[in-house]
């Protein structure tokens, strides 16, 4: 059980490049799934690799239990980690690479034959026991890499893409078992992802990194439904929010937008009065374009060209054009929507449910206040 | 047409293994046969064996103390030489430290030498530190010599091994020290093996640096006891065939006992 406190953390790996992770501040609670998620290069592999002690900390601190344990070599921190490659040792049997942990750690042999005989129970190796790790298949192989680290009975858990290896149907029922074992565990965990669905599913809190700085941290729904900036805003989603350039208007008290040839009009509590003439963002998810003013005011009409229908059969995407727009408008619409590429209608936008960003990027107003 | 084929190929593999196979034979058959029967006929079979000679090679002719000598001397260099080298290759291919790459341009550019430019200076060496005409000099001559092929080798397998085995490693409690024998040794093993073959047979039939270094008998390795039956006028043919035969045998056991099986069983739980 261990509480996990990263404190501006950074790490320059060549002088004189930018910082692999930039002031990375981040608690993560007892019994906790953090997730890091973000696009490839970002920084959550060394920010979790700095935490499990396997690369030095250029400054900035990292607590376990309010000890900072910076200097505090690896095997010295009680933390496990399960490796994108696995890391299985290829020597080993798959008993041995579970047990190789605990013989360090001087556990009586009987106690490690229970522990690894009820682990292999757990992840259903106890068939394998005796196979080197080339003898098993990749689902395997990662459930002998999952047993490794939960055999220690660590007080942290961590995990850096364990699961980018294997092919889609497996990923899904193996991100259930981790949660599962996350529930059954209670331990405190930190994952580390590029996958918005298994941050989505998966995550107590995710934190949202990108060019090696935090740009969100907060519970899935919540970051989702409140981007603070538009990194997080495009990130999270598929498909991603549309994001247009808008300019405030004079009109309803700075709270129309012209986007484009369209005006549109926010209702108040999604942003905060504008000055008329500033550069902002204007972002609605596709979920929220739809084809028919629903029956709350909220709706604004705006001509719209479609560029592209892709029916999904549950779900049909459709691509629009607002006039004057350059970007394109995603649409998430029913499976029964009947367009055609080119044709030129009216879509309806739910402003109750759009982001405005300042000119910087940042949400203005994003909560609904 | 397959089969046409395949007997081709079982000609050509059967001519070639009696060409590289012959000459050993015929030292073999010569082993036991007496020079004088080899000079009346140098290819007829041994009848009658003189099995004799082997053990008058052993007793008579001080082959048990080339023998000894050349076991101790092999074998002690062979250890060193894995040992060391194998510990070298590891830090050279997993740690990051200033010259890293110039030490080991240094030790590879040393492989270029040949021995005849250095045997001199190394026996001037060797007679100021007492070590001349002792088995402990020529071992560690043998060592220096084999050193940098030997981290070469190792080096380049090292560096295949991928790190993340070594951070588990460290996550699971292990020390450098620790990981070195119990995870880089191991999956090194077959590299190993190729090291260990290599330079078993290449020091045990090793002679211009021990005959430049070893002059007295008592410290004579096998192949200067073989030496000695080439007298200045006559040879032993004979009984240089079962010196020979003596030196082989420990060469094909070596090679035997780390055989391609040996090592094939040993990489297939090996790194892709
Ligand atoms: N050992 C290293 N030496 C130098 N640069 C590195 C090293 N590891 C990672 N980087 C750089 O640091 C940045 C962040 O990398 P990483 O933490 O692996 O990102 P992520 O795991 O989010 O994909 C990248 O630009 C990467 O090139
Ligand atoms: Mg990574």
């Amino acid at each position: 059980m261990a509480v996990v406190t990263i404190d501006k953390l950074t790490k320059v790996y060549d002088r004189g490049h930018a910082p692999a992770a930039d002031n990375v501040s981040l608690d993560i609670a007892d019994g906790e799934f953090m997730v890091l998620l973000g696009p490839s290069g970002c920084g959550k592999t060394t920010t979790l690799r700095m935490v499990a002690g396997l690369e030095s900390i250029t400054s900035g601190t990292v607590s376990i239990d309010g000890r900072v344990v910076n200097q505090v070599p690896a095997k010295d921190r009680d933390i496990a980690m399960v490796f994108q490659s696995y890391a299985l040792y290829p020597h080993m049997s798959v008993k041995d690479n579970l047990a190789f942990g605990l013989k360090r750690r001087s556990v009586e042999r009987a106690e490690i034959e229970r522990r690894v005989a009820n682990v292999a129970g757990i992840l259903g190796l106890a068939e394998f026991l005796s196979r080197k790790p080339h003898a098993l298949s990749g689902g395997q192989r990662q459930r002998v890499a999952l047993g490794r680290a939960i055999v220690r009975d660590p007080k942290v858990f961590l995990f850096d893409e364990p699961l980018s290896n294997l092919d889609a149907a497996l990923r899904v029922s193996t991100r259930g078992e981790i949660s599962a074992l996350h529930r059954r565990l209670g331990a405190t965990m930190i994952y580390v992802t590029h996958d918005q669905v298994e941050a989505m599913t998966m995550g107590t809190r995710i934190c949202i990194m990108n060019g090696g700085r935090v740009a969100q941290v907060g519970p899935p729904l919540d970051v989702y439904r409140r981007p603070a900036n538009t990194f997080v805003a495009s990130f999270l989603g598929n498909p991603p929010m549309t994001l247009l350039a808008a300019v405030a208007t004079d009109r309803s008290g700075g709270r129309c937008l012209k986007v484009g040839d369209s005006e549109i009009e926010l209702p108040p509590g999604r942003c905060p009065p504008l000055r008329p003439g500033s550069q902002v963002t204007f972002g609605i998810r596709p979920e929220h374009v739809a084809q028919s003013a629903a029956a709350n005011g909220a709706m604004i009409p705006v001509e719209a060209e479609i560029v592209r229908v892709e029916p999904l059969g549950a779900e049909t995407i459709v691509i629009a054009r607002l006039p004057g727009v350059e970007k394109l408008v995603f649409a998430r619409l029913p499976g029964d929507a009947a367009f055609a590429m080119g044709e030129r209608r009216q879509l309806f936008l739910d402003c109750g449910m759009a982001h405005v960003f300042d000119g910087d990027g940042g949400a203005l107003g994003a909560g609904d206040t | 047409m397959a089969i046409v084929r395949r007997s081709l190929l079982l000609i050509a593999l059967a001519l070639y293994t009696s060409f590289a196979a012959g000459p050993f034979v015929w030292a073999a058959m010569m082993s036991l046969r007496t020079t004088t029967e080899i000079h009346r006929n140098h290819f007829a079979f041994p009848n009658p064996a003189h099995w004799d000679k082997f053990s008058d090679a052993w007793f008579k002719s001080n082959y048990a103390v080339y023998f000894a000598n050349s076991v101790q001397v092999v074998v002690v260099a062979v250890l060193i030489l894995t040992v060391v080298g194998a510990m070298a290759a590891h830090c050279l291919a997993r740690y990051k430290f200033r010259f890293n790459r110039v030490i080991y341009f240094i030790l590879f550019s040393t492989i270029i030498f040949p021995p005849q430019i250095t045997i001199i200076s190394l026996f001037q060496i060797l007679v100021q530190y007492g070590l001349y005409n002792s088995k402990l000099g020529l071992t560690l001559v043998y060592v220096a010599i084999q050193l940098p092929l030997t981290i070469y080798i190792l080096e380049s397998f090292f560096a295949r091994i991928p790190a993340d085995l070594f951070d588990a490693a460290r996550m699971d409690g292990y020390s450098d020290w620790e990981i070195f024998w119990r995870v880089a040794l191991p999956i090194a093993l077959p590299a190993v093996a190729t090291t260990v073959i290599l330079n078993f047979i290449l020091l045990w039939n090793e002679f211009l640096y021990a005959v430049v270094l070893i002059t007295e008998e008592a410290n004579r390795t096998l192949p200067l006891g073989i030496q000695r039956f080439l007298g200045d006028t006559q040879e032993d043919v004979g009984m240089i065939a079962t010196g020979l035969m003596i030196a082989i045998i420990p060469v094909i056991v070596v090679y035997a006992f780390f055989s391609e099986r040996l090592i094939q069983g040993m990489t297939a739980g090996a790194v892709k």
